[in-house]
């Protein structure tokens, strides 16, 4: 999985925010925003990652069970594939 | 056909070649003849028409007024590009020399709310502009100044003023205000700003926002049309009593 081209993280006034830029901003003129663990998971994802490694990012730098990590992903990924943001 | 003139808007000298009579009796206040080189040349053509007029979407706009839109988004492209500056639609009042900015979507009531401040202070209160004033990062310091796009009520100033509040605007049956931080706010801005597509201007603009909703005191308003409600936003945002 991997997030699409034409989608730029930033963080703005303490807020994680996402939008399209160049050509994606025809299909997508929304913002999208995260929370802290939604950005930390979104960086992984500009690189491209599978699932297991994304619970295994997240146990790794939280202080997280490993079926709460699971679900968190799961969640993220779930939101992702609806709003078309990823590959 | 064209005619050429020189303004000074948002202190950014440039030449505007024109092809209506509406963009340049729009403009008038703001023309400008002294010794300062100007910056760049924004030349109107068909295709910028032709832009405006897809952007506006179902909504049928005269060419001439077209242009005018086309100008002013040439102008703040320029700004945020060079210039550390946004587009803030907002209604702009200043009130002692110092600037407290209305904002919401078209139709909530910030012209209405920045009428009840003026009723209220008469002269004391200066219409900065009523629609799409421009902000600017000058030396730490944030400006507002009044542009040529004022809005229906055609109220601006060609003049320039401090940031002093940022105020989102709610219609509500009661009159409250209250502080808010810069995230409940950035969406609000972010809505009320020109977005380019550009990942450099955008980031010109997120350093722009950043700095802004981190040094000005923010506020939510819900309020009514009564006396009362301008009374409330006064009191909060000029004597710094909640």
């Amino acid at each position: 999985m991997k997030i699409k081209d034409g989608f730029i993280l930033r963080e703005v006034a303490g807020s994680f925010i996402v939008v399209a830029v160049g050509e994606a901003v025809k299909n997508f003129n929304g913002i999208v925003n995260l929370n802290e663990t939604g950005a930390f998971l979104w960086k992984i994802l500009e690189k491209g990652a599978e699932r297991e490694d994304l619970i295994k990012a997240l146990l790794s730098e939280y202080e997280v069970d490993e079926k709460t990590a699971a679900a968190d992903v799961s969640a993220f990924t779930d939101k992702l594939r609806e709003a078309k943001l990823v590959l | 056909m064209f005619s050429v003139p020189r303004y000074k808007i948002a202190d950014v000298v440039f030449d505007a070649q024109l092809i209506y009579g509406y963009t340049a009796r729009l403009c008038e206040k703001y023309l400008y003849s002294g010794g300062d080189t100007p910056e760049f040349t924004a030349v109107m053509d068909k295709a910028d028409v032709d832009a405006e007029k897809k952007a506006a979407g179902a909504e049928n706009f005269p060419d001439y007024y077209l242009e005018s839109l086309a100008l002013f988004r040439k102008l703040c492209d320029y700004i945020l590009t060079y210039r550390q500056g946004i587009i803030f639609h907002s209604s702009a009042v200043a009130v002692d020399g110092k600037a407290y900015l209305f904002t919401a979507p078209s139709g909530t009531g910030k012209s209405t709310h920045a009428r009840l401040w003026r009723e209220m202070l008469g002269d004391r209160a200066v219409m900065i502009n009523d629609d799409k004033p421009i902000i600017r990062y000058i030396d730490g310091e944030f400006y507002v100044y009044g542009t040529p796009w004022n809005g229906k009520h055609r109220l601006d100033t060609n003049t320039r003023a401090k940031v002093a509040a940022i105020c989102e605007i709610r219609q509500g049956k009661e009159n409250e205000i209250r502080r808010i931080t810069p995230k409940d706010m950035l969406l609000v801005v972010m809505n009320q700003t020109i977005r380019p597509k550009d990942t450099e201007k955008l980031d010109n603009l997120f350093f722009i926002l950043d700095k802004l909703l981190s040094s000005v005191p923010l506020y939510r308003l819900k309020c009514d049309i009564s006396t009362e409600a301008a009374k409330t936003s006064f009191r909060a945002m000029v004597e710094n009593k909640i």
